[in-house]
């Protein structure tokens, strides 16, 4: 390896290092307050399917109202169960920005974890089965001494199929 | 001309039964002047939906407000640009806007294979048509954009009237990007109506071979580019108009964009093992079958208003009519298949369980899972509806939770999976691939947790595009020397040299470079940081190592809108750096509505995000919400590099990759086909 091309290999996988170094200077991020965390928790009920504190579309009253009725509550010394509570009651079910871990919404977490799993069974199995096929002794060619023009054309071909991508 | 276009819509309907049920017959009697006249009809079809919609354009750019449409969505002082994005701004102009993408990837496949592929055509010709069909049922009978402006009278009979002015377009569309991003995102939509076609006339023609793959292979790269870049459009409206911070919220629209994407990319993958091995057939038929399907479902969502979001059209019956059709094309595509099966018998057959095949197996695993735990996320709200009565939201922190992991194992296979040799990867070879990338990797992360970051998933996701990186750039610099070796060109000259060789290999390589830049962007969401604070004129606030001062506010009055900004100077280390003009804008046709402009000053390292965040209703003082957001531009940047990459892998090689006369021969090591090789098939790289 030459030392030019060296520098260029270190140069361009050193843009791809820096991106984290990036971030080094900034420091720890900034502790959000815990009406921040607990807001993260519930949806906007603008109708916008975003998250509480992060609706922020210009003159969106139902987000400052909601946020505000947080911050009266945790100043009222209210814990998180009971502002959870007070919202499902205001709002219902929909309030909560992700399923609770209980009852039926437990499904939708369960879910991706069953499609992983009965996937990679899936997958597991296939490649099992296809491996067995490859594994049966192929039909040699012994009584042909060499290579007919056809089989060189068919293997050529492949050849060059599984050397293109 | 609003009566021209209805006409041209009629007229393209009629021509689109002829081709469809033309077609029909064209197959079943085999006369070529059928299949020919079916095949004019398709043209004739695609040029009167083009006329239709040129005539829509000139209602709103002759401020036509006779028209229901043009009143709803258009003003006189909207500019000239806007007026043009009008067009798609409404449900029945975007429906009409979806037939004309549509007719051009029609028009474009009928005149490309008017010679070609004589026994398959008419088939694919049928398909289209038939989904030609379905669109222009609703831009004539369901959603006409050219329906006349009528009010009830004092006797209750509806009168035709003309408006001096009209409501204006919607303030969030009245942006830059607006005018792009739909476009683009609806080209991906309609332009997976085309591999669609190829293999449902594929199935239905017992089409012998893997041509039809190759035959769809670039259409669905085309509508894959144009998806991605709809997507990543879409994301940066988001960034810069909603001005919540992020650029992706996981919204039920948002998550439709995504959802064919997925398929579309797994089938892109899978798509290899059955061009070079005969493999997947099935596989690959149903993944662009479930892409088409989750295009219309998509659209569905978007449209019937069963799911909320901001993005959605307002709520009307025509999401039956989708219904509707998503349960014909189900039972068409089942039809073909159980009919046709056998058609599609693969050559399934593996050496090693070390295999690009196997690694191509477990990509589309991870690319299914994530659709189908999306899919389910975004619908479990209505299903909850339906069983228990309540309806439970799903929001961005269930998709985060659920997708960063899969996305993880995606990225570690992005950096494995092509360089897995075909059929069987030896240790040496695995030693000699990864080696270096997983040292590379591996060093970045211990110097990054050094650092002292402790984000769990962001830095397994730095040392995975590290590792990635590595493994690419390798690929490259090994290409590159073997073939500076033979000629003595430059080196640079050498890697371009390799690429235009084998633009499909290297054009890979460059869209996975892509994806590297853009998990690096979404890996510096964990850092973000904000800061909201009621602003007197002087008064300065601090982000991370930015200082801002409002100077002053001031009003801009523009043509069809008045912007109220905030003067904000940014100093960086108390030094002068720049100034910002975050702003609100009333529009003139909006009571309610208004838009906001972000300003932001990005580099590479973070974006400066400062939003108008309105006046405070206590202090009545203006309010400014200021975001750090580090690594987005590399989002950006790596969309712009999968585009790239993209089309270099839609360019022909300049090329044949191997000479293979001369070739030593092995001995006798049989091909699993009962072949003796005349070359050794190369391990890796490939």
């Amino acid at each position: 390896m030459t030392r030019v091309r060296s520098l260029t290999l270190v140069a361009v996988l050193a843009v791809f290092a820096t991106a984290p170094l990036l971030l080094a200077p900034v420091g720890a991020q900034q502790l959000s307050d815990r009406a921040k965390q607990i807001g993260g928790k519930f949806m906007c009920m603008c109708g916008c399917s975003q998250v509480l504190t992060q609706c922020n579309h210009v003159g969106c009253s139902t987000s400052a109202a909601m946020l505000k009725e947080l911050s009266q509550s945790l100043a009222t010394g209210s814990s998180e169960d009971a502002i959870t509570q007070m919202f499902v009651q205001e709002f219902g079910t929909k309030v909560y920005a992700e399923p609770p871990k209980s009852g039926f919404s437990l499904i939708a977490w369960m879910m991706p974890s069953v499609y992983l799993i009965v996937g990679a069974g899936l997958v597991v199995f296939v490649i099992f089965r296809w491996r067995k096929v490859g594994e049966r002794p192929a039909v040699a060619p012994a009584s042909t001494p060499g290579i007919s023009a056809e089989m060189l054309s068919r293997g050529r071909a492949q050849a060059a199929r599984d050397t293109e991508d | 001309m609003d009566v021209f276009g209805s006409f041209a819509l009629v007229l393209a309907f009629v021509c689109a039964v002829y081709a469809f049920a033309g077609g029909i017959a064209a197959i079943i009697t085999r006369h070529p002047l059928l299949i020919k006249s079916t095949r004019q009809a398709g043209i004739a079809t695609c040029s009167l939906i083009f006329l239709a919609t040129f005539s829509l354009e000139y209602l709103f750019f002759s401020d036509n407000f006779s028209i229901a449409y043009v009143v709803s969505h258009s003003n006189r002082d909207l500019s000239t640009f806007y007026k043009i994005a009008a067009l798609w701004s409404g449900q029945e102009g975007s429906l009409l806007f979806w037939s004309f993408l549509l007719s051009i990837y029609v028009f474009s496949v009928l005149i490309a294979y008017r010679n070609k592929n004589g026994e398959l055509m008419p088939y694919v010709g049928v398909v289209m048509a038939g989904v030609q069909i379905f669109f222009l049922t609703l831009n004539n009978f369901v959603a006409s954009p050219f329906k006349a402006l009528a009010v009830p009278g004092a006797d209750g009979v509806m009168n035709y009237v003309a408006r001096a002015d009209g409501n204006g377009l919607t303030p969030l569309l009245q942006y830059p990007e607006m005018v792009i991003h739909p476009p683009n995102l609806y080209s991906g939509y309609t332009g997976f109506t085309i591999p669609f076609a190829f293999a449902l006339g594929a199935l239905l023609a017992r089409y012998p071979g893997e041509k039809w793959i190759h035959l769809t292979r670039k259409w669905t790269m085309i509508a894959w580019t144009f998806q991605t870049m709809g997507i990543l459009l879409g994301a940066h409206w988001a960034y810069a108009v909603l001005g919540w911070g992020g650029y992706w919220g996981w919204d039920p629209v948002e998550n439709a964009s995504l959802l064919p994407w997925l398929t579309g990319t797994a089938f892109l993958h899978s798509v290899m093992m059955q061009e070079k091995r005969g493999m997947m057939k099935v596989w690959n038929v149903w993944l662009v079958f479930s892409t088409f399907l989750l295009c219309i479902l998509g659209t569905f969502l978007t449209r019937s208003g069963v799911v909320s979001s901001v993005h959605a059209f307002a709520q009307s019956s025509i999401g039956n009519w989708f219904v509707g059709f998503l349960g014909l094309i189900l039972l068409v595509c089942l039809g073909a298949y159980i009919k046709n099966r056998d058609y599609l018998k693969s050559e399934n057959q593996l050496d090693s369980v070390v295999s690009r095949e196997s690694s191509f197996l477990f990509n589309n695993l991870l690319l299914l899972v994530a659709c189908i735990a999306v899919l389910s996320g975004t619908l479990f709200p209505v299903f909850s509806e339906w069983i228990t009565g309540d309806r439970i939201s799903v929001g961005a922190p269930f998709f985060n939770k659920v997708n960063i992991p899969i996305g993880l194992l995606l990225l570690f296979l992005t950096g494995v999976g092509p360089l897995l040799a075909w059929r069987k990867t030896s240790t040496e070879s695995l030693k000699r691939n990864f080696g270096w990338p997983l040292l590379v990797g591996l060093i970045v992360g211990a110097v990054v947790f050094a650092l002292g970051f402790r984000e769990f998933y962001s830095l397994v996701c730095f040392v995975l595009c590290m590792f990635v990186a590595a493994t690419i750039v390798l690929e490259f610099y090994r290409g590159g020397r073997v073939l500076r070796a033979r000629s003595g060109a430059s080196f640079a000259a050498c890697v371009i040299d390799l690429t235009m060789r084998n633009t499909r290999r290297y054009g890979g390589y460059i869209v996975h470079v892509g994806m590297v830049f853009v998990f690096i962007g979404l890996a510096g969401a964990a850092f973000n940081r904000d800061v909201q604070k009621d602003m007197q004129i002087g008064q300065t606030m601090q982000i991370g190592p930015y200082t801002l001062v409002l100077q002053t506010m001031d009003t801009k009055p523009e043509k069809n809108y008045t912007a109220h900004r905030m003067v904000v100077e940014v100093l960086r280390d108390n030094k002068p750096l720049m100034v910002l003009y975050p702003e609100k804008r009333r529009f003139s046709t909006s009571k309610e509505e208004n838009g906001t402009m972000v300003a932001i000053y990005s580099t590479l390292k973070e974006d400066l995000y400062v939003v108008y965040a309105g006046q405070s209703p206590e202090t009545q003082m203006p309010v400014i919400h200021a975001y750090l957001n580090p690594l987005v531009k590399w989002i950006w940047f790596g969309g712009v590099v999968v585009v790239f990459g993209t089309l270099v892998a839609l360019l022909p090689n300049r090329r044949a990759v191997l000479v293979l006369a001369g070739a030593p021969q092995p001995a006798g090591q049989p091909l699993p086909h009962g072949l003796t090789p005349s070359v050794t098939l190369r391990e890796g790289h490939d």
